[in-house]
């Protein structure tokens, strides 16, 4: 469970990015946040993963072994080890191009390892395995040995949910995991990201309302900083206005009026 | 529809390249009246080459039968080049982790690692040849010290730029796992600056060994050494064998560095 109170946040320059933002996110949830480009989105999930401090307000997150910790007070250390258990899905995959697709699988539990054996010893081969089974979770396996410049877009962004199953998260987070990818593939990572939240909560940013009308138990949407939709995952046209503004009626009119060739 | 700015109108930006090219011009003739740049010299004064030409030719190859002492220094000057390559590549490699902001957070401490940089690149190779052969003495030893801080100087500040410029994302990623700040570096980073530091150090140890056989002049050993002497003592046949052989070996070490660099890159490293 994640529960977010009353989170503000202001750049340097004086915008407030973040106004008073509030929600809790149980396990079986998936969450797709919604809003216009600039609307604050992605900065609630890096405040979420403790990525950024917000300016005010509490992100209390349940710990494994029971018990609630609030990630804007704890010490950096503690930081760390909550961030163990927090798996991230990046819109850009962020993956090391250089290493193999395995090696960036097992990036996903270096927090959970010392220092001292990540850089003599390494990885154990019960990791390996274990890695190749998330692996093959998202249908990658036979990847495994490749270096991941080699990949295409579809397939690093399953990677990436592999190396954040392999984190043996609480808590899945996914920023734009679709955007880059074509409508085939963005459905086979929606149906891959899925069935995760029967086992944690999972919130994902999104720009593809019809996606997260299909595959999301709930919308939060988000716009100048502040909530103003938390409820069912299907919006009426109206409510879709509402979040994007009123551009998004003129290309609807605009399309409506083209003539069909 | 909006007027073009000013200063984006194709008019305007021909006016600015014809004035600067106009300055680059003037400076240039400027610095070869000032350097007394004449041509014409080269051909009046070219038969002090061609005399020096006629008394290098044909090459002394048998000087290779009777002294064995060649062979040695072919061997120092090669050792030079590995030892102060590898010695310096690393201490370069240390400082630049020191100086570059990814991996350094306090900024007393890249401070201090940039003036070391910085100091060791502004002193000039043969000032740094003229200490150490006063200090430790004429021979192989002193070329390995000076091109160790050579390269530390050269190819630490080039580092420093490689892991500035290493991309953000994979680093937020691993760091976003609960990795510590010397895990990023070594799973983020480290894979990112690998294939420069084993290209730019292959090229060092070319610069290296060209450099160490200048620097034998001065007393750093190895064949340059034996090429003052052969010189010194008025031996132009022996000393246009060393040449030939100096240019051979510089030529087969770049084919071999080549070759084991780009066998070093194709792997997963």
């Amino acid at each position: 469970m994640i529960e977010v109170r009353h989170i503000c946040k202001t750049l340097p320059g004086g915008r407030r990015v973040l106004d008073d933002l509030s929600f809790t996110v149980r396990k079986g949830e998936f969450v797709g946040v919604l809003g216009a480009s600039g609307a604050g989105k992605t900065l609630t999930l890096r405040c979420l993963n403790g990525l950024l401090k917000p300016d005010s307000g509490s992100i209390l997150i349940a710990l494994p072994g029971g018990g609630v910790e609030d990630i804007c007070k704890v010490p950096s250390r503690k930081l760390r080890q909550i961030r163990q258990r927090i798996g991230v899905v990046f819109q850009g995959y962020h993956l090391v191009k250089r290493l193999t697709v395995l090696e960036n699988v097992l990036v996903g539990r270096l927090g959970q390892i010392s220092t001292f054996r990540s850089l003599i010893y390494g990885f154990k081969d019960k990791e390996a395995e274990e890695a190749v089974a998330a692996l093959e979770k998202v249908k990658v396996a036979h990847l495994a040995g490749a270096r991941v410049s080699s990949l295409s877009g579809g397939e690093m962004q399953r990677v990436a949910i592999a190396r954040a199953i392999f984190q043996n998260p609480h808590l899945l987070l996914a920023d734009e995991p679709i955007s880059n990818l074509d409508p085939s593939n963005a459905k086979v990572i929606m149906r891959l990201i899925r069935p995760l939240c029967e086992e944690m909560p999972v919130i994902g940013v999104f720009h593809q309302p019809e996606m997260t009308a299909k595959y999301c138990t709930r919308i939060i949407a988000i716009k100048e900083g502040r909530i103003v939709y938390d409820g069912q995952p299907v919006l009426t046209q109206e409510q879709l206005i509402d979040i994007y503004g009123e551009e998004l009626r003129q290309i609807e009119n605009h399309n409506h009026e083209r003539p069909v060739l | 529809m909006n007027a073009v700015p000013g200063y984006t109108l194709p008019s305007i930006k021909y006016k600015q390249k014809a004035t600067i090219a106009t300055a680059v011009a003037f400076v240039f003739v400027g610095l070869c009246v000032a350097m007394g740049f004449d041509p014409a010299l080269l051909f009046t004064e070219f038969h002090y080459v061609r005399d020096l030409a006629g008394s290098m030719t044909p090459p002394n190859f048998k000087v290779f039968w009777s002294d064995a002492g060649i062979y040695m220094a072919i061997a120092e000057s090669l050792c030079m080049a590995f030892l102060g390559t590898l010695l310096g590549g690393l201490g370069g490699l240390a400082l630049a982790f020191g100086s570059a902001g990814p991996t350094m957070p306090w900024k007393g401490v890249r401070m201090v690692c940039r003036g070391i940089l910085t100091l060791l690149r502004v002193i000039p190779t043969l000032i740094l040849i003229l200490i150490f052969v006063v200090s430790v003495g004429i021979g192989p030893f002193s070329g390995v010290l000076t091109l160790l801080l050579a390269t530390i100087g050269g190819f630490g500040q080039l580092f420093t730029q490689v892991i500035e410029q290493a991309e953000p994302k994979p680093l937020e990623a691993v760091y976003s796992v609960g990795a510590s700040r010397v895990q990023v570096i070594r799973f983020g980073l480290w894979p990112q600056v690998l294939p420069s530091f084993i290209a730019n150090m292959f090229y060092a140890y070319d610069v290296n060994l060209r450099a160490g056989i200048g620097l034998g002049i001065f007393g750093g050993g190895g064949v340059g050494f034996q090429l003052f002497m052969a010189i010194r003592l008025l031996h132009y046949k022996e000393a246009f064998a060393l040449i030939c052989v100096t240019v051979v070996l510089i030529v087969l070490m770049e084919k071999a560095s080549d070759l084991l660099r780009t066998s070093l890159l194709q792997k997963n490293l």
